[in-house]
């Protein structure tokens, strides 16, 4: 792995100048570089799966999405038989949009510029004036449809790549795979998202909400405070930073650079902190206290889309807040309620790349398919007070990555390394069912670690 | 779920401005009063006076902000999604947000130096007694540290204004972004 054939950047610099892995410091430059940024378009986005939505936005035959893959824009669209494809938004013709809503429904996708049309799984129809051949007569009409990439669809989730022979989707996740179904695969109908996502422009380079998504839980502790102070997560104002019980829990990772933070309930969240789960059989566990996104009457689905040790798991300790390489934030938490209620905040969030210092938010929020209206409605508003545009917790976030983003233009700024020194180690807790790289105990730097090697070996790669 | 086909779209997505027919002209005492209070509602907020806003609000008020999303054909108009929103709050959601600007909510700390422009208020009775729906448009200039550019927001404002006690609460209030994307990188605001 240390031999890996690298890049040069015109000012002599190269991969390993950039991430030092002797030292575990990444060169804070990264964060505004439009040659690296140029790579990263090539190795990562073009490269790798990415997250684009999930099929309960698209329910029927015709409906459709635009969404981007780095800078590649996307028309994700179902077609009669139910299937889902995700075709280039460029019509071969003159490089016009083909879809310029951004959704809706349409067994046919005319061209608004000279009429080139296609159907929904990308394929040519034909160009206006049938008889004049005005597509011409050098390439037949299976060659021009839209070029479409390769579709994934895990827990409903729609992934694409345009690394058509590239590694699978099970093999892009690895062992996380164990806990991400712990949250999307969990119930017999899936997820559902409750409506179209919210959108908005940070200015700031996409690594910097991404290396954060990769599990960073300490920075909950001094820039999301005011989780202390409002009296939802564990500890105190006063005491945070002598004891702090919310950043305890087990941190799980892999090298493909997907991370999650499994938390106890009673040890996150002060409203929770009187339950007590000893002696306790899973059962009891998730009757006592489901895990977020889940009503008492969902509780039998788990035990039939998951293992029992996955059950076990996300009865005692569920998966939480963490990410999926390259650019997906998973935030699926308890989140207690104004109202002293409690009924979960699931969302996933992804930072699509808008130039070396842009980043589009997205926000997609879901709830189970199959869990009462009034609990979808409860969720709903939950995630938006929490997460997102207004959302309390994100704000701070949103506010705080575009002065890194400031400071990393500085030209002796840029030389300064952010430092991902504070390292457990991997350490299998006893009793331990899932695989990964584990880190119990206090959270640190090992999964944000773990994403940046999972950049570094996909940078390396020519 | 979200829906967008062209059948059955919520024709709920496609109402802008006033329901009411029954309009309060411009420069009758209740459209005066309605203005003022606009305008003192927006010199709070500015001033970041929360409890003198706080005291504008009913208690029972509904606060909501729905996405918008670009679309085309025969469903182009219907373009204000509201199964998803930006804001989704009620009255004591609200003090949650003001209670943590008083504490640590970074967002906000040092605070934006905001400039609430209010103008094309339209005002008409309401079925119910002493409530007026009001529209308004709102343009927000909003610096944030030394950036020399501001993030700013344009947006219709469908409220319900109701009169008790000689002064008017905002009871409900749908705010209308314009983009789909928004350019500003929270909110962090009240609009």
């Amino acid at each position: 792995m240390l031999q890996k054939s690298s890049f040069t950047l015109s000012d002599g610099s190269t991969l390993d100048d950039l991430i030092k892995r002797d030292t575990n410091e990444v060169s804070l430059r990264v964060m505004n570089d439009e040659e690296l940024y140029k790579l990263e378009m090539e190795r990562i986005f073009a490269k790798t799966w990415l997250l684009l939505g999930h099929e309960t936005e698209i329910p029927k035959s015709g409906d459709f999405v635009v969404r981007d893959m780095g800078e590649d824009q996307v028309i994700v669209a179902r077609d009669r038989s139910g299937e889902i494809h995700v075709s280039l938004n460029v019509c071969p013709h003159r490089g016009m949009k083909v879809c310029t809503a951004e959704a809706g429904n349409a067994q046919v996708h005319r061209c608004i510029y000279h009429g080139w049309a296609f159907r929904a799984d990308g394929s040519f129809i034909g160009a206006p004036i049938e008889k004049e051949q005005m597509h011409g007569n050098i390439r037949q009409k299976e060659e021009l449809g839209l070029k479409k990439a390769r579709v994934h669809l895990y827990g409903g989730l729609i992934f694409a790549t345009w690394n058509i022979d590239g590694p699978s989707f099970d093999e892009f996740l690895g062992d996380s795979k164990f806990y991400f179904d712990q949250l999307f695969c969990r119930t017999d109908n899936g997820l559902e998202m409750l409506g179209p996502p919210q959108r908005f422009i940070l200015p700031c380079n996409w690594k910097i909400p991404a290396e954060q998504s990769a599990s960073d839980g300490f920075h909950t502790l001094t820039l999301h405070r005011s989780l202390m102070e409002g009296g939802i997560m564990g500890g105190t104002p006063e005491s945070i930073y002598d004891n702090a019980p919310g950043m305890y829990g087990v941190d799980v990772s892999c090298e493909q650079g997907h991370s999650l933070r499994c938390l106890e309930a009673a040890q996150t969240f002060k409203m929770f902190s009187d339950i007590s789960f000893e002696g306790k059989s899973v059962e009891e566990r998730l009757q006592m206290l489901p895990p977020p996104g889940i009503t008492k009457e969902l509780i039998p689905q788990l035990f039939k889309n998951l293992s029992p040790e996955q059950v076990e798991q996300l009865a005692t300790i569920p998966p939480q807040v963490g990410g999926m390489f390259p650019n997906v934030l998973v935030l699926f938490i308890f989140a207690p309620r104004t109202d002293g209620g409690s009924s979960g905040a699931l969302a996933l969030h992804t930072y699509v790349p808008r130039g070396p210092d842009k980043v589009e938010f997205i926000n997609f929020v879901f709830a189970e398919k199959d869990a009462p209206e009034q609990v979808k409605r409860d969720m709903l508003q939950n995630t938006i007070q929490q997460a997102g545009t207004s959302g309390v917790i994100e704000q701070d976030d949103a506010d705080t990555w575009p002065q890194i983003m400031r400071n990393s233009r500085g030209v002796v700024s840029k030389t300064v390394t952010l430092k991902y020194q504070a390292l457990h180690g991997h350490e299998r807790p006893e009793g331990w069912h899932g695989g990964g790289l584990l880190y119990p105990g206090f959270t640190k730097d090992d999964t944000q670690w773990n994403w940046w090697m999972a950049y570094y070996n996909l940078m390396a790669e020519a | 779920m979200v829906n967008y086909a062209t059948a059955a779209v919520d024709q709920a997505s496609v109402m802008r401005g006033l329901v009411s027919k029954k309009r309060v002209p411009l420069g009758s005492e209740i459209y005066n009063r309605i203005l003022e209070t606009l305008y003192d509602e927006a010199a709070a907020l500015d001033e970041r006076r929360f409890d003198d806003w706080i005291a504008l609000l009913a208690d029972d008020l509904v606060y909501t902000a729905p996405v918008r999303v670009t679309r085309s054909g025969p469903n182009k108009d219907r373009d204000v999604m509201r199964t998803m929103m930006h804001f989704d709050d009620t009255y004591q959601s609200i003090l949650m947000r003001t209670g943590r600007l008083s504490k640590s909510a970074w967002a906000e700390d040092p605070p934006s130096r905001t400039r609430r422009f209010v103008t094309n208020v339209r005002v008409a009775e309401c079925d119910i007694a002493e409530e007026y729906e009001v529209s308004s448009y709102l343009y927000v200039e909003r610096s944030r540290f030394d950036v020399p550019h501001n993030e700013t927001i344009s947006a219709e404002r469908r409220d319900i204004w109701r009169r008790g006690d000689g002064a008017y609460k905002l009871a409900k209030r749908e705010i209308i972004v314009d983009q789909s994307t928004l350019g500003m990188s929270n909110f962090a605001i009240f609009l």
